[in-house]
C-alpha cells in the first residue's frame, strides 16, 4: 500500500512529518554533492591560474635562489598537484581553510574578520533596497502606465545599468567633498574615524553609520531595480484576477485591496530573488568596497587575486559558494511553508 | 500613519547623520593628530616578515635602524653614532649610541642589534624581508653594550646602507617568538615594545594604525601627539579625504589628481624628485644560465641594430608631456635621478635622442627592407617585423603610452601589436620568455645595487621553469665584473665612476628603454600642518625624494585656528534636513487627500 492511499486525517500529519524528512533528506544529499563539486572546481580554477604566485609575492625585492626554493617548500608549490589537492579537500573538510600567503594568518580568521563589515553593508542594502523596490515595485504594478510607474522603472534601470564604480565614484565626489552651497556630509572611506572609541559605545555606532550611508547608498541604488520589476510585473498578473473583484465588491478600500489580496499572492517571485540575494550576501561588493575601502570579503577577494593568493582565494570561494548552497536550501524549505503546491510535489 | 512616520523619522536620522560633525574629527583637528595615506594595505607589522610599503611606513616608525638613510640617502647616524672600515674591508666596527631604552624601558644594547641580525642571518623565516642583505655577512656580534661588529665574506661597501633597510627588535621581547615567527603578525597587542619617534599603540583592521609620539626619542620627541597611518583602497577617496580635512597628507597622486588640486588654498602640492623609471623591455632571447633558449620572443629584438632603431623612435620628452602632464623627467640612465650621486646623462655623442630618420637608416642598413603595408622583412626569417607588446591593464599610464610607441615604430616600418594583461599575467608571462616588448617600470633606494644587481647574468634562470630575477634576459660579462667592482669601491667618487660605466653599457645595449622618470607628487594640508617637506626645489620646481619618518618627525601643527569646519555643516545641513521634512509633510498631505477621494 503506498502512502498516498492512505485518506484517514489523522495519519496525514505523521506522514507529513515523513514526507518532510525525505524532503530534506533529498535536499541536504544535492546540497552534500554540490558541495563536493565546489570543492573540485575550486582548487582545480585557482590552480589553473596562469600565473606564479611565488613571482608575484617577491617581485621587486631582494631574494636570493635560496630564499625562493624555502618559499616554494614553506607555501607548499614543490608537491605535486594530486597531492596538493588531497591535502586541501581534507583540511576543508576538517574545517582548515589553510594559511594565507599574503597575509601570514590562517583564511578562517581573516574570512571572520572582513564578515561583520560585509554583513553591515551587504545587509543593509538589502533592507534598503528590498523594502524601497517592493514598495515601488507594488504600487507601480498596481497603477501601470501611471506617472509614478514610468518614473519609479525608469530611474531604476538607470541605476541598474550605471556601472557601480562610477556611481560610487561620483556620490563620494559630491557627498563627501560637497558641492555648490552643499558641504561634505559623509566621509570619503573606511568604517571609522581613527581615534574614536571602538566597541559598542554610542558615537562609535554612529560613526560606522555615518561612514555606512555613502556605500550603503550605492549598493542600494543598482540593486533595487530588480525588486521593482520582479515586485511590479507579479502585480500586474494579479489585477485582472476575478478574486480582487470580489474583495472590492465586498467594499474594501483601494489600498487595502492591494495590501491584504494582491500582495500576498504576488510576493512568491520576490521571495526567491530575495533568498538568493541573501546568499550572495557574503560576497560583499567588490566594486563598492573598492570605492569606499570598506574592510570587507569582497575587497579581501580582489587582494587576493593580486598575488594570487590561492589557499585564501579557495577559502573565499568555498565560503561564498557554501552560503549560496545553503541559503538555496532555506529558500526550498520555506517555499513548503509558504506555497502548498510545493508540499504536493 | 505609522509607517510613514517612520519613514520621516528615517529620513531625518539620515539627514542628521550628515550633520553631526564627527566627534573625533573635530578634537583631531585641533592639531594633535598627523593623519597620512599609507602606501599599501596593511598585511603584518612583523619587520622579519613585511615588506609591502604600507607595513614598512609603520615598521620604520616604531623599530629603530642601525643608521638611517639621510636626506640625500646616504647613510647616517642613528643607533650607530659612527663606524670604521679595517684596512682589509673586511670588518665594520659600529658605536652603538648609550643610555637609549625600548619603549617598555628594558636598555637597548649593541646586544639587541646583533640579535636581529644573527637571527635574519640564521633563521630562513626571519630572512623573508631582509635575507639577501646580510647574505654576505660572515658573523655580527657585540663585544660590549656600545659596539657592534660585522664581519663580511667579502669586501662590500654597501654595509652602512643596508643597515639602514633592516629594522631592529628588542631581543628580551621577541626571542620568544621565534618559534612561531611565520605566524606572528604583531598586530594585537599594544603598545608594541619598540624604539623610534613613534610607538604603535593601535590597529584597526584593514583601515589605520595609530602610532604616538616616542618622547625619549633621542632626537625630540615628533611635535605631533599622534599620528595616524589610514589606509584607503581607492585613491579618489583618498583624495576627497584630503579636501576635507580628513587626512593631512597623501602621495603618489596621478598627474590628474594632481591638477585638479591646483586650485584648493588649504592644499600645498609639491612634485619630488623620482626614484622610479618605467621603461620598455626589449627581449634579447629568453635563455638559462647555461645558455639553453627557451620562450618564443621575436628574434629579430637580438639584432643590436633593431633595438637602438625603437631607441631612437621613440619621443621621450613627448611622453614626459602628454603622459605626466610634464612632471618628471625623460628617461636615459638606468638610475633614476632621486640620489643625484648615482645619476648618470648618456654623453652627446652617446645620446639617443628621437631621430626616426637616422632609426630608419640603420634598419635599412641592416638589411630590414620595408615589405608590403609599410611593415619591414627581418632578413633572416623573412617575417615582417610584428611585435607584441605587453602593458598592464591596471596601470592607467600604460594604456596612456601605447598608442605613441604604435604611430612612432609604424613610422619606422615595425608593427606592434598591444596586449593589455593585468599585473600577474604580465609577471609570469616575463620569466617564460613568451614576449617581445614589455612596459615595466622598478624603484630603488638610496644603495643601488638591488637594481643594478637585476641586470647581471646570475639572474637569468637556473632552467626554463624556475623564473629568475631578469627582466629582459640581459647578460654582459663586463656589466657583470663591473657590478662585483663597484660592490668593493669604498671610495664614493670610485663607485660613481664604476656605475657610471654600468649605465652606460645599458644605455647602449637598449634593453631597457627608460622611457621616463615620474616624480612622486604629494599634497600637504599646508592649512593645517607645516614644516612637513625638507630641502628646496630644484630649477625645474621638483623636491628632493622624502623619508616618511623625517616628514613626521618635523612636521609641526599649524596655530590653531577656528574653522567653522563643522559650523559649516550644521548651518547648510539644518536647512536641508527642514527640506527633507517639508517635503515628507507635503507629500504625506498629498495622498491623504488622494486616498480620502479614491474612498468615495
Amino acid at each position: 500500500m503506498t502512502a498516498a492511499s492512505v485518506p484517514a486525517s489523522g495519519v496525514s500529519a505523521a506522514s507529513g512529518a515523513v514526507e518532510f524528512f525525505r524532503y530534506l533528506a533529498k535536499k541536504l544529499a544535492g546540497a552534500v554533492l554540490s558541495f563536493a563539486v565546489l570543492l573540485v572546481i575550486g582548487f582545480v580554477i585557482f590552480s589553473l591560474m596562469p600565473s606564479d604566485p611565488l613571482e608575484a609575492l617577491t617581485r621587486g625585492r631582494p631574494t636570493s635562489a635560496a630564499q625562493l626554493a624555502f618559499l616554494r617548500k614553506q607555501l607548499g608549490l614543490d608537491q605535486p598537484v594530486i597531492e596538493r589537492f588531497g591535502s586541501f579537500a581534507w583540511n576543508t573538510v576538517q574545517g582548515h581553510l589553510g594559511y594565507s600567503w599574503q597575509f601570514q594568518e590562517p583564511v578562517s580568521t581573516l574570512i571572520a574578520q572582513r564578515l561583520w563589515p560585509t554583513l553591515l553593508l551587504t545587509g543593509s542594502a538589502m533592507v534598503v533596497s528590498a523594502i524601497a523596490g517592493l514598495w515601488l515595485g507594488i504600487r507601480s504594478g498596481w497603477r501601470p502606465g501611471s506617472l509614478l510607474d514610468r518614473g519609479a522603472s525608469g530611474v531604476s534601470l538607470t541605476f541598474w545599468s550605471v556601472p557601480t564604480f562610477w556611481l560610487g565614484l561620483i556620490l563620494l565626489v559630491l557627498f563627501s567633498v560637497g558641492f555648490g552651497p552643499v558641504p561634505p556630509l559623509f566621509p570619503a572611506g573606511g568604517m571609522s574615524t581613527p581615534g574614536t572609541a571602538g566597541g559598542l559605545a554610542l558615537s562609535h555606532i554612529l560613526d560606522v553609520l555615518r561612514h555606512l550611508v555613502l556605500p550603503c547608498l550605492t549598493l542600494s541604488l543598482v540593486i533595487f531595480a530588480q525588486y521593482v520589476t520582479i515586485m511590479r510585473s507579479s502585480v500586474i498578473d494579479e489585477l485582472g484576477s476575478p478574486y480582487l473583484l470580489t474583495a472590492r465588491a465586498k467594499g474594501l478600500r483601494d489600498a487595502d485591496v492591494r495590501r491584504r489580496h494582491a500582495v500576498p499572492n504576488a510576493l512568491l517571485p520576490s521571495v526567491t530573488v530575495i533568498f538568493l540575494q541573501l546568499g550572495g550576501l557574503v560576497a560583499g561588493a567588490i566594486t563598492v568596497e573598492t570605492v569606499y575601502s570598506w574592510p570587507g570579503l569582497g575587497y579581501l577577494t580582489y587582494q587576493a587575486l593580486q598575488i594570487p593568493d590561492l589557499p585564501l582565494l579557495e577559502g573565499t570561494f568555498i565560503v561564498f559558494s557554501a552560503s549560496v548552497i545553503v541559503m538555496n536550501m532555506l529558500a526550498d524549505i520555506v517555499y513548503r511553508y509558504l506555497d502548498p503546491r510545493v508540499r504536493r510535489q | 500613519m505609522v509607517r510613514r512616520a517612520l519613514l520621516a523619522a528615517a529620513a531625518l536620522a539620515l539627514a542628521a547623520l550628515g550633520v553631526i560633525p564627527p566627534a573625533a574629527a573635530s578634537t583631531a583637528s585641533a592639531g594633535q593628530t598627523l593623519r597620512v595615506e599609507s602606501d599599501t594595505s596593511f598585511s603584518t607589522f612583523n619587520p622579519f616578515l613585511a615588506y609591502f610599503a604600507g607595513d614598512q611606513q609603520v615598521i620604520y616608525g616604531v623599530y629603530p635602524l642601525l643608521t638611517q638613510a639621510a636626506e640625500n640617502g646616504e647613510p647616517a647616524p642613528y643607533l650607530a653614532t659612527k663606524w670604521t672600515i679595517s684596512p682589509d674591508h673586511l670588518t665594520w666596527t659600529f658605536t652603538i649610541r648609550s643610555g637609549l631604552k625600548w619603549s617598555d624601558g628594558v636598555p637597548l644594547t649593541a646586544a639587541d642589534i646583533a640579535w636581529t641580525y644573527n637571527l635574519i642571518m640564521k633563521n630562513p623565516t626571519a630572512g623573508t624581508a631582509n635575507g639577501s642583505l646580510v647574505a654576505d655577512f660572515q658573523s655580527v656580534t657585540a663585544p660590549n653594550a656600545t659596539t657592534l661588529v660585522i664581519k663580511t665574506t667579502a669586501p662590500e661597501s654597501n654595509v652602512a646602507y643596508e643597515a639602514t633597510i633592516i629594522p631592529v627588535v628588542p631581543e628580551h621581547v621577541w626571542a620568544s617568538r621565534v618559534k612561531n615567527l611565520a605566524n606572528f603578525r604583531n598586530m594585537s597587542s599594544f603598545p608594541v615594545v619598540g624604539y623610534g619617534p613613534w610607538i604603535l599603540t593601535g590597529y584597526v583592521s584593514n583601515q589605520y594604525a595609530t602610532l604616538t609620539a616616542n618622547k625619549d626619542y633621542y632626537a625630540g620627541a615628533p611635535a605631533y601627539q599622534t599620528l595616524v597611518i589610514q589606509y584607503f583602497s581607492n585613491s579618489d577617496a583618498a583624495v576627497a579625504a584630503l579636501r576635507t580635512g580628513a587626512l593631512d597628507e597623501i602621495d603618489d597622486l596621478s598627474a590628474t589628481q594632481y591638477d585638479s588640486l591646483k586650485g584648493v588654498r588649504s592644499l600645498g602640492l609639491y612634485p619630488t624628485e623620482s626614484n622610479i623609471w618605467d621603461a620598455i623591455e626589449l627581449n634579447t632571447g629568453a635563455r638559462t644560465k647555461s645558455g639553453s633558449k627557451f620562450g618564443n620572443g621575436n628574434p629579430a629584438l637580438a639584432d643590436p641594430a633593431v633595438r637602438k632603431a625603437i631607441a631612437l623612435a621613440i619621443n621621450r620628452q613627448e611622453l614626459v608631456a602628454k603622459v605626466l602632464n610634464g612632471l618628471g623627467v625623460s628617461g636615459a640612465g638606468y638610475l633614476p635621478p632621486a640620489y643625484p650621486q648615482w645619476w648618470w646623462t648618456p654623453p652627446a655623442s652617446m645620446y639617443e635622442g628621437y631621430n626616426p630618420a637616422e632609426a630608419n637608416q640603420i634598419l635599412d642598413k641592416a638589411g630590414y627592407t620595408m615589405g608590403p603595408g609599410g611593415v619591414r622583412i627581418d632578413p633572416k626569417t623573412k617575417k615582417p617585423l610584428v611585435f607584441r607588446f605587453g602593458i598592464h591593464s591596471d596601470e592607467a599610464s600604460d594604456g596612456e603610452i601605447a598608442p605613441y610607441i604604435v604611430e612612432w615604430l609604424a613610422a619606422i616600418g615595425i608593427k606592434v601589436d598591444v596586449q593589455a594583461m593585468s599585473f600577474t599575467q604580465l609577471n609570469s608571462a616575463l620569466p617564460k620568455g613568451d614576449w617581445d616588448m614589455l612596459m615595466d617600470s622598478w624603484n630603488t633606494t638610496a644603495d643601488p645595487s638591488y637594481l643594478l644587481s637585476i641586470q647581471t647574468c646570475g639572474t637569468l634562470p637556473q632552467n626554463a621553469s624556475t623564473p629568475g630575477n631578469t627582466d629582459a634576459f640581459f647578460c654582459n660579462p663586463s656589466y657583470d665584473k663591473l657590478y662585483n667592482q663597484q660592490l668593493t669601491d669604498f671610495s664614493t667618487a670610485q663607485r660613481v665612476q664604476t656605475i657610471d660605466q654600468m649605465q652606460s653599457l645599458l644605455y647602449q645595449a637598449n634593453v631597457d628603454i627608460i622611457l621616463y622618470y615620474s616624480d612622486n607628487l604629494e599634497a600637504v594640508r599646508t592649512a593645517a600642518v607645516k614644516d612637513y617637506f625638507y630641502g628646496s626645489p630644484n630649477r625645474q620646481g621638483f623636491y628632493p625624494i622624502q623619508t616618511d619618518v623625517l616628514n613626521w618627525q618635523q612636521a609641526k601643527p599649524v596655530a590653531v585656528t577656528t574653522t567653522g569646519g563643522s559650523d559649516t555643516g550644521l548651518v547648510v545641513g539644518a536647512p536641508i534636513a527642514a527640506v527633507v521634512v517639508i517635503a515628507l509633510g507635503a507629500a504625506f498631505a498629498a495622498r491623504r487627500r488622494r486616498t480620502a477621494g479614491e474612498r468615495e
